[in-house]
């Protein structure tokens, strides 16, 4: 079964602040983990002290059960990346630069042709005869992360995986990750909440250097549930008529012609009277959380306001 | 995918050798390096063919052309070998490469065959040049094969000393452009100017990778070790020492460059993080 975990990991540039701080998870199995901070949390760090680009100056980073500071080579055996903004040979062309990757990963093969064509098809590369020095950087990124995936490594680490690619590029990463979570481990790190509610199942949560939550996200959800929900009606009607609703609605201001943000404590209860109340108004066209619940927590936890939550 | 599946290091080895030599073989910098040796031996040859050979013999024709040599060997080295490592921290590539189930220091000998490949075909054009202008006035049959080959040889072990220094500086830039530049000033340069600085000292430069060189032509035409030599230098008499390596010398020298650049460019390569 594939396997990530890490032990007590450190890593400290020079004399400054550490830049990963006794690091501690474990993942078996399938399924997608994001990996949250704010720029310089840690994430690139974590990524690349997995996959021996970084040496750790504490603790160990184990790939399918084998420390990579050891064995680079057989912990990275079964195992695909991307990390930063990877970069094929530019003289290469698209074909040659996976099928490079698929040589050093299993030998050469004749049956790596037919898997690149697949690859081709799921992530819409570029011809494969094009030189990858030709390519837009969206283009290189997608021809990185299909040699990432080939020969089927059961481990998946990206770092970042759709910056720089455009929507319907994203889309089509978003469906491949959602595919390959079914059968491989995949730990990505993102900026992107949408991304991460929409691909993953659980989350960590990383600044400067520290863990400070891992949980399911579906636990981070119920945690830190939306204390506000936008509401869109049929006709325009009074904002006064919200706020007449009752003490369960705390305010209500206008985002729109027809639209209005309600702010409330959060609970499912009060959602769903609140509900009830505005169905009386006028007819309801939308009725859903103001923010995504990954960035709610996301902004609690990196202003501190989550006082006491651990690693779970 | 098992880890016992695998390919072994020589299997990755040969990878990295064949993909590398057609990324080096793709670049501009070798096209423009070949047209280089092939406008500066034509000419050469053209000149010798229209004014004459100056010399008494196949021996002292091939000693004239390939007493340049070690010039373009440098040049040809620094250019090929002076971004092997920065390459890898300077660009996206190292992201790409690093990642894979491969040893560095197998990645590491596999651009370097791969680079001593590149660099020993241009080094076989000047030869063929060469070779084309001394059998132009000696006529295939009077040519000394086997001191060709002993010089080729020579040549070849020179080849993998200047890729290995020059392997060994770029281990110490993150910008390959300017990894080739320093390698050039330092290899062609900086040895140039330390030959001659030490010319009037009576010190033997022994330590100079460009010194070494001097065999590739010497295996045709014996010279003398030492001479010491007496220029004026407006009252004063400057006395100019010279220097010819023995042959076993040079070859001692090329070794211990080789020697050293390949295994401080390989332990600098394991050790290298990837921070930018």
């Amino acid at each position: 079964m594939p396997q990530i975990e890490v032990q007590g990991l450190s890593k400290n540039y020079n004399r400054g602040p550490p830049a990963l701080n006794e690091a501690t998870f474990r993942y078996e199995g399938s399924g997608a983990i994001g990996y949250l901070g704010p720029n310089g949390a840690g994430k690139t760090t974590t990524l690349k002290l997995l996959t021996g680009l970084l040496r750790p100056t504490g603790g160990r980073a184990l790939l399918n059960g084998v420390d990579v500071a050891h064995d680079r080579k057989r912990a990275l055996s079964n195992v695909g990346a991307i990390i930063e903004s990877p970069e094929p040979y530019p003289s290469q062309t698209v074909e040659e630069a996976i099928e490079m990757v698929s040589d050093f990963r299993s030998g050469p093969s004749r049956s790596v042709r037919e898997e690149i064509r697949a690859l081709s098809e799921k992530l819409d590369l570029p011809p494969l005869d094009a030189r990858c020095g030709r390519l837009s950087k969206g283009q290189r990124q997608r021809v990185s992360i299909a040699a990432s995936l080939v020969r089927d490594p059961q481990v998946i680490i990206l770092d970042e995986p759709t910056s720089g690619l455009d929507p319907k590029e994203r889309i089509l990463i978003r469906n491949l990750l959602n595919d390959l979570k079914r059968d491989h481990l995949i730990l990505m790190s993102s900026h992107l909440m949408q991304e991460v509610t929409e691909i993953c199942d659980q989350v960590i949560f990383i600044n400067r250097g520290d863990i400070l939550l891992r949980d399911t996200v579906q636990n981070v959800a119920t945690r830190f549930r939306t204390r506000a929900v936008d509401v869109e009606f049929a006709t325009p009607i009074v904002v006064d008529r919200i706020k007449a609703l009752g003490p369960l609605v705390q305010d209500a201001v206008v985002v729109g012609e027809r639209r209005f943000r309600i702010s409330f404590d959060g609970s499912d209860s009060a959602r769903a009277e609140i509900l009830k109340g505005l169905v009386g108004i006028g007819p309801v066209l939308s009725y859903q959380n103001a923010s995504l619940v990954l960035e709610d927590a996301y902004l609690a936890l990196m202003q501190g306001g989550v006082a006491g939550e651990s690693a779970a | 995918m098992d880890p016992s599946s695998l390919p072994s290091d020589t299997v990755q080895w040969w990878t990295a050798v064949r993909r590398q030599l057609r990324f080096y073989l793709r670049t501009w910098r070798f096209v423009g390096l070949l047209i280089f040796v092939m406008v500066v031996t034509t000419a050469f040859t053209a000149l010798s063919i229209y004014y004459g050979d100056s010399g008494a013999s196949a021996n002292s024709y091939l000693y004239g052309v390939i007493n340049s040599l070690p010039t373009f060997g440098i040049i040809i080295g620094a250019f090929i070998g002076g971004d092997a490592i920065a390459m890898d921290f300077g660009s996206g590539t190292g992201y790409f490469m690093l990642v894979l189930p491969v040893r560095r220091v197998v990645l590491l000998l596999g651009r370097y065959a791969a680079a001593f490949l590149a660099s020993f075909a241009l080094i076989l054009v000047y030869y063929a040049y060469a070779i084309a202008g001394a059998s132009w006035f000696y006529g295939l049959g009077g040519l000394p094969w086997l001191d060709v080959a002993e010089s080729i040889g020579l040549a070849a072990l020179f080849a993998l000393a200047v890729l290995a220094t020059a392997f060994l500086f770029s281990a110490f830039f993150r910008s390959p452009a300017i990894s080739i530049v320093v390698t050039i000033l330092v290899l062609f340069l900086a040895f140039t100017i330390l030959d001659g600085a030490i010319a009037v000292t009576g010190v033997e430069p022994f330590f100079s990778l460009p010194y070494s060189g001097g065999v590739l032509a010497l295996v045709f035409q014996s010279a003398p070790h030492h001479v010491i030599s007496s220029v004026a230098s407006g009252r004063a008499r400057i006395t100019i020492h010279t220097w010819n390596p023995y042959i076993w010398e040079g070859v001692v020298i090329m070794l211990v460059y080789l020697g050293v650049g390949l295994g401080l460019s390989s332990a600098l390569y394991q050790y290298k993080e990837s921070k930018g």
